[in-house]
């Protein structure tokens, strides 16, 4: 089992993020990749707002454990063979990569149900925190119910 | 003296607030620091703040040793 969890600044590559899963073993019959991006709007109270920017933050330390312990969880409930994190932080425009979630496993639907489990998740338990610039006004991103509902239906042995 | 840290909106509402504080659990941290500060001790209230202590997530009567870092967090919209 093969883990990679990175929290950067730095864009990432899908190709070479997919080539590293694939070569881990040659027993991965299955790769599911997930790559998050920046929305170009917000939806507040059912209206849409265009956006300028995000900025990322992150509790240094704590954010790396946390995600490694979600890994650790998928890695106990799925048969996997690599596991991929990569989440930005800083300011990031509209379109570009935020999150990447990849994982490899002999056969799929190990590889689906992991990937989304572990963005679930992410979502919900990992210290990252989005502030949006909207026209030269900040302000903080308030978390969504429907994440947590999200996480929920994996939380049989939570 | 336990360090503190403040992220996501939090860090705006505690700009002026003590970074370093003497106390004996979180929730004397909290108490100390609405004294001083209402509206970051009313969002420090809020039920769906957390408080970790050198980066555990904690109780809030969890004990403090000399030294800790205790941070507040509000609810996470990584992703």
């Amino acid at each position: 089992m093969t883990v990679r969890i990175a929290i950067q600044r730095e864009d990432f590559n899908l190709a070479e993020e997919y080539e590293w899963l694939r070569q881990i073993s040659p027993a991965v019959g299955a790769v599911v990749t997930f790559s998050g991006l920046v929305r170009d709007f917000e939806s507040t109270d059912g209206a849409r707002n265009a956006i300028d920017s995000l900025s990322l933050q992150h509790y240094p330390g704590m954010t790396e454990s946390l995600l490694q312990e979600i890994v650790d969880q998928a890695m106990q409930r799925w048969p996997l063979l690599g596991v991929t994190v990569i989440h930005r932080v800083g300011k990031l425009l509209p379109a570009e990569q935020i999150v990447f979630v990849g994982v490899a496993s002999q056969h799929r639907a190990a590889a689906f149900e992991a990937a989304q489990c572990v963005m679930d998740y992410l979502k919900t338990r990992a210290t990252f925190w989005k502030k949006v610039d909207q026209n030269g006004r900040e302000h903080w991103v308030e978390s969504k119910d429907s994440d947590q509902v999200a996480r929920q239906r994996w939380a049989a042995d939570d | 003296m336990i360090k503190l840290l403040f992220f996501g909106r939090l860090g705006d509402v505690a700009c002026d607030a003590p970074k370093l504080i003497e106390a004996n659990t979180p929730a004397e941290i909290r108490d100390l620091l609405a004294a001083d500060f209402p509206e970051l001790g009313r969002q420090l209230r809020e039920p769906q703040v957390l408080v970790s202590v050198n980066q555990m997530i904690v109780s809030w009567n969890q004990p403090l040793a000399a030294g800790s870092e205790v941070a507040f967090l509000p609810p996470v919209t990584g992703g």
